[in-house]
């Protein structure tokens, strides 16, 4: 069970857990991903990615898994990481609350578009 | 190569930390090696790279501490180290611009490394410059150098008795100059010059009680061998120039070191240095820095010097001219060392419509100095008169300064002036040494201390930086919309 809530969650986390929302992913995997649901704003170094891996993991918000490299074959076995229903929970009340901004920022005019 | 330098940095995690996740970081980089190649790219890696570990090794390094006091708070570590690059990704020029002003900062730096070698920024110190620059604030009365009864003594101030050679403050800078090389004294030497001050000071000050207190005081310390440490020239001199100032308080009173010995007769200027500096002069317009009208027709001078008026005078007539249809006129002086209290005179005589008594303290005659006023075709001598002031406000500024204080013709802006009014003059103790002596202490028709040793106060106080805008706003308020 997760020891801190992550309220807000940060940004690093939110992203990796989005990234593992369809698919489970190794690090590299998740660096790439995060990468193009920013459109290249947010390249995790692995210091970071692994940190925010460390700290996901510890508050069960994410699991791991050791998988052979598929794509690759072979024997060679990596990590992969599974976004957990904790996980999954904290993402959707996340993006609930970003949601909530989102439609405040754009009552106020500060942001064009759909009322979403 | 890139592997091994990488792993290097994964050095700077934590035990722990490498532990757990080295292979999967060491893996990724690897894998992002694979990917991105090429120049830009590679670059961008290695660029990534740094900022993931400026950013998460302190974080990942606290946690661990934690980790060891705590045990069980592993878990929470790692959470606040969510930083990340989230800006755009650095373009190609800004790395280009990046890279090209580190290498001039580099090259920079480089040329001041291999300078230090040359570099003497003022000669012995600080020493000549300002023996000089003190010296120069005696030097404003006309002769420099003129020739006396005793073939030691030059006057440095005073009225003239008949024509002289002018004043010069390059002849001054020649005459004075330190070079820096040490001079080494011995005791004989540094005896000699003692007693020779002492006997000047009781033969010259014109405060007699102080000069004997003074000239104990020396004495004294050299019977008791305080000065036997002191083997260098430069700081000798300083240090009698301290003992006997703390004594009189008279900042006009100074012991010079020169590393050029000092003539035994009456010293002569330098062939063409009167020359050299009248063209110095007119090079930089007189000192006239800046003549200007500033918006709402409030008129500016920022005057350098009072320069000498037979060289300047006609530069002077053109500044002031410029200024006359100006409502409210500032008069710059924070950067002005002092000079000819005759061009002092002629700047201020455009100020009055009536000749007025002005305070000069270089003139012993019994006949107060009078401004030449009303000066013809004048229209200043009713508008409102701002001085800006600072600590290196100096002498025949300070004189300017203080007589239009005393007059109420003007706002005084800024910071206390530096503190120098009295005459003095250059006595030789010996080959190296001489020494500063105010021979006169002029009477002040204010009938109070002039600003000898304290400076003439400003009427607003406010840092020398802010003078002109504080100079601007009081104008403003006080000239016609």
């Amino acid at each position: 069970m997760p020891k801190r809530k992550l309220d807000p969650l940060p940004s690093a986390a939110f992203q990796i857990l989005l990234s593992l929302a369809d698919e489970d992913l190794h690090g590299y995997g998740i660096m790439r991903k995060v990468e193009g649901q920013t459109n290249g704003r947010m390249r995790l170094g692995p210091g970071t990615l692994y940190s925010s891996i460390q700290a996901l993991l510890a508050n069960g918000l994410i699991e791991e898994l050791i998988r052979s490299k598929s794509a690759r074959g072979g024997d060679e076995r990596r990590r992969f990481y599974r976004i957990t229903s904790a996980g999954r929970k904290l993402a959707r009340s996340e993006a609930e609350r970003m949601a909530d901004l989102l439609r405040v920022a754009r009552a106020r005019k500060i942001l064009g578009g759909e009322y979403v | 190569m890139s592997e091994r330098i990488y792993s290097c940095f994964l050095r700077l995690y934590p035990a722990s930390f490498r532990q757990a996740y080295g292979d999967a970081a060491m893996e990724l980089f690897r894998e992002r090696l694979r990917d991105e190649r090429g120049f830009w790219p590679r670059l961008q890696l290695w660029l990534d790279l740094l900022f993931d570990l400026v950013l998460s090794v302190p974080e990942t390094r606290r946690c661990s501490r934690r980790t060891l006091v705590h045990g069980s708070a592993q878990k929470l570590c790692g959470v606040p180290s969510f930083y990340v690059l989230e800006d755009d990704p650095l373009r190609p020029s800004a790395i280009l611009f990046g890279g090209i002003l580190a290498l001039a900062g580099l090259s920079g730096l480089s040329v001041l490394i291999g300078r230090t070698g040359v570099y003497r920024p003022l000669l012995a110190g600080t020493r000549s410059a300002i023996a000089s620059r003190r010296l120069n604030s005696f030097l404003t009365v006309p002769p420099l150098l003129g020739s006396g009864d005793d073939p030691d003594q030059a006057l440095m101030g005073g009225v003239p008795e008949e024509p002289k050679p002018r004043s010069k403050p390059q002849l001054v800078e020649a005459v004075f100059m330190v070079a820096s090389a040490k001079a080494k004294l011995d005791a004989a030497e540094r005896d000699r010059v003692v007693e020779a001050a002492a006997t000047n000071l009781k033969e010259h000050y014109f405060d007699r009680g102080a000069a004997q207190r003074m000239a104990e005081a020396l004495l004294s310390h050299e019977r008791n061998g305080d000065y036997n440490t002191t083997t260098d020239g430069p700081a000798f001199a300083d240090l009698l120039t301290k003992q006997i100032r703390e004594l009189s308080q008279d900042l006009h009173l100074m012991v010079v070191w020169s590393a050029e010995p000092f003539p035994a007769g009456p010293p002569a200027p330098p062939p063409g240095a009167i020359e050299r500096y009248h063209e110095a002069l007119r090079q930089n317009n007189c000192t006239f820095e800046k003549v200007e009208i500033l918006p709402h027709n409030i008129g500016y001078l920022k005057l350098n010097s009072f320069p000498d008026p037979s060289v300047c005078r006609s530069t002077a007539v053109a500044a002031m001219a410029k200024l006359n249809g100006a409502d409210a006129i500032i008069f710059d002086l924070r950067d002005n060392g002092g000079g000819y209290p005759d061009m002092v005179s002629v700047i201020a005589a455009y100020l009055f419509n009536r000749s007025v008594a002005w305070y000069d303290p270089r003139n012993n005659a019994a006949e107060p100095t009078l401004t030449q006023s009303p000066v013809p075709g004048s229209r200043l001598a009713d508008k409102p008169v701002y001085v800006l002031t600072s600590a290196e406000t100096i002498s025949g500024a300070e004189q300017f300064c203080y007589n239009l204080k005393m007059l109420k013709r003007a706002t005084l802006i800024g910071e206390t002036t530096h503190g120098s009014a009295h005459i003095g003059t250059f006595f030789r103790l010996d080959d190296h040494f001489g020494m500063g002596i105010p021979e006169t202490k002029p009477v002040n028709p204010y009938g109070r201390p002039d600003w000898e040793g304290t400076g003439v106060e400003p009427d607003v106080k406010v840092s020398a930086a802010d003078a002109l805008e504080t100079a601007e706003k009081l104008a403003q308020s006080k000239t016609p919309r």
